[in-house]
């Protein structure tokens, strides 16, 4: 059996990487910024002030430019599926479908028809029934959130689905196995409120921004203050939420665990140091220049203070008898496709478990059939496919603390920004003011590192001890690959340069210019209408 | 209040008593979400209202 290029499988990782980095890279402002719209239009509507109405329409207009450029990144991916990683589709497609499929029919459709509504009905709805359309924007954005994280957590921690051996694929058993998995619950909520925190930093630094220049102060300071205060609080449970996923990794993906926290070999509780700098090596399997913290580790990860965590190294060791499982689960499957002996059946149904196992021993085996491999050869390929179980260690250790050590530094920037607020003493701040408008790009970027570290660290599956990444992709050429991944880093880096253009430039402008200078007219539609014309054709030329 | 409207309340409020039971003995975590995003817009919100309450103050004092 002849193996996909492998040129071919690191081009196809390369542009799903860039497509999806790209992508999110307004995706966590919309998930964000339509619960901060919320909220300023709620305060509207409780008190009437004309100010909380301004704040909501000028912010959806900045939510506008991004949502508009981060639909249009999004729909490449769900294509890409089917292009570019067709075994992994035709493997896991019942699985991955349909909660994809759910996502364009129920929340893509529910976001993008209210979100007409929201732009455009200010002045046609009641004040209530607007809030209600902004509520439903903000819940459909979410939701999209939601079912794309439901089908990756499938990925990543398989339920609700068993193996046909009959069809080859994935089956799916349990639709609320699937939506409850912890895996989705969890990583939905971090994702989520992770866009939170983006959208208060961008919200408190555009407004740190007018306060600097001493424009729009009411404005800014109220923008400011709800920012500080919806940060500080996404933080703490961003951090919460990220705890929660370290501890499904520790008891689900070990590798991935180890490979975050560069541990080698099994730890020693209670001292075991956990990590701030190291460079981790991955051919010598080894650390360079570790610097720790003692005691740290075995309670941040486990929970307790005498669990050891098993290290890389032992887990290869671990890892043997399972790629022997495999093997044997393969052979057995590959006679019952041959025979459909019910004997067959229920060998490979005994090994089953570590089919996966069997799939990346391929590589290593002669004529990459594993059912060619001899009793005498048998050593050698268990021991050659053991080291592929691991992840790329020195990214997925540093992805993850980049975003660690961003998130704490979110921490600090929120707390305090939202005692200098509460205390109204924000323009003695300048310093702070500052810090807040350069962080602006730190939790989008942050979030991407979050992601570095879930789906680089989620190697060598794309579905976890199931399916390798070396078989999920399709056999394109290595020509096509590169002729379509440089038409996305173009297509898509113009995207990034009209959103930053449009984005700098309705920011500057600020909320007077527009619709903000005489309210609830008629004019003011008018000029609403022509601003989001404007903008939607500044996008299309 | 018409009778209309008091049984749409009631309903709604079954339904989200039924939504809590159900989400949050399945998915403690979306449960979590749920609350935690509604805490997060009424502080953010209070917040608000307490600068205007610090700004009518400030005013008061100055008048």
């Amino acid at each position: 059996m002849e193996l996909i290029n492998p040129g071919v499988v690191d081009l196809s990782r390369f542009q799903f990487a860039l497509t999806a980095l790209y992508h999110f890279m307004f995706v966590p402002l919309t998930l964000g910024l339509t619960f901060m719209l919320a909220a300023m239009e709620t305060v509207y509507v409780v008190t009437g002030r004309q100010i909380y109405k301004d704040m909501a329409q000028f912010w959806g207009k900045l939510f506008g430019i991004n949502f508009a450029i981060g639909v249009a990144t999004g729909i490449t991916m769900e294509f890409e599926f089917g292009t570019n990683w067709s075994m992994y589709s035709r493997f896991f497609g019942d699985m991955f479908g349909t909660p994809l499929a759910i996502e364009g029919l129920m929340a893509f459709f529910m976001e993008s028809t209210f979100v007409g509504l929201m732009f455009f009905g200010w002045d046609r709805l009641s004040r209530p029934a607007h809030l209600a359309v902004t509520y439903l924007v903000a819940l459909g954005s979410n939701l999209s959130a939601l079912w794309i994280l439901v089908a990756n957590a499938s990925m990543n921690m398989p339920e609700g689905a068993h193996f046909d051996p009959d069809t080859m694929r994935m089956q799916f058993d349990s639709v609320v196995k699937v939506i409850f998995n912890p895996d989705a619950q969890a990583k939905f909520v971090h994702t989520s409120v992770a866009g939170y925190i983006s959208a208060a930093m961008f919200v408190m630094g555009i407004s740190a921004f007018y306060i600097l220049r001493g424009q729009h102060k009411a404005f800014a300071a109220r923008s400011f203050r709800m920012a500080a205060l919806f940060g500080i609080i996404s933080t703490v449970a961003v951090i919460t939420l990220g705890d929660v996923l370290g501890r499904l990794d520790y008891e689900h993906q070990p590798t991935k665990i180890a490979a975050i926290e560069g541990l080698w070999h099994t730890s020693k509780p209670p001292f075991e140091p956990w990590l701030a700098f190291a460079l981790p090596d991955d051919a010598k399997q080894e650390n360079h220049l570790e610097i720790g913290v003692p005691f740290v580790l075995t309670p941040l990860v486990a929970h307790s203070f005498d669990t050891p965590i098993t290290g890389m190294t032992e887990l290869e060791e671990q890892a043997g008898p399972r790629i022997v499982s495999g093997i044997q689960a393969l052979s057995a499957l590959r006679r019952y496709g041959q025979g459909h002996d019910p004997a067959d059946l229920a060998q490979f149904r005994a090994h089953e478990a570590d089919m996966g196992f069997g799939f990346l021993a391929m590589r290593h085996a002669p004529g990459q059939d594993v059912t060619a491999i001899s009793a005498a050869e048998m050593d050698s390929v268990v021991r050659q496919t053991e080291p592929d179980i691991l992840p790329n260690v020195f990214v997925t250790f540093w992805s993850f603390r980049i975003m660690v050590f961003l998130s704490l530094w979110f921490f600090a920037v929120f707390a305090l920004s939202a005692y200098v607020s509460l205390k109204n003493r924000l323009e003695r701040n300048r310093l702070l003011l500052k810090l807040c408008m350069w962080s602006i790009p730190l939790p989008i970027l942050a979030t991407e590192f979050g992601w570095i570290t879930a789906e680089a660290g989620r190697q060598p599956w794309t579905v976890f001890n199931r399916l390798p990444t070396f078989l999920s992709a399709s056999s394109h050429s290595v020509g096509y690959m590169i002729f379509s991944l440089a038409g996305f880093a173009l297509l898509y880096s113009a995207f990034i340069a009209a959103e930053l253009f449009l984005m700098f430039k309705y920011a500057r402008l600020g909320p007077d210019h527009g619709a903000h200078g005489a309210h609830g007219s008629h004019l003011t539609v008018a000029h609403d209408r022509k601003d989001a014309f404007s903008i939607v054709s500044s996008l299309s030329s | 209040m018409s009778i209309m409207r008091l049984t749409g309340l009631a309903v709604a409020l079954v339904v989200s008593l039924l939504f809590a039971v159900f989400v949050g003995d399945q998915g403690p975590w979306y449960f979590a979400w749920v609350v935690g995003t509604v805490m997060i817009i009424l502080i953010a919100g209070a917040g608000a209202i307490l600068l205007d309450a610090q700004d009518e103050q400030a005013s008061e004092r100055e008048i």
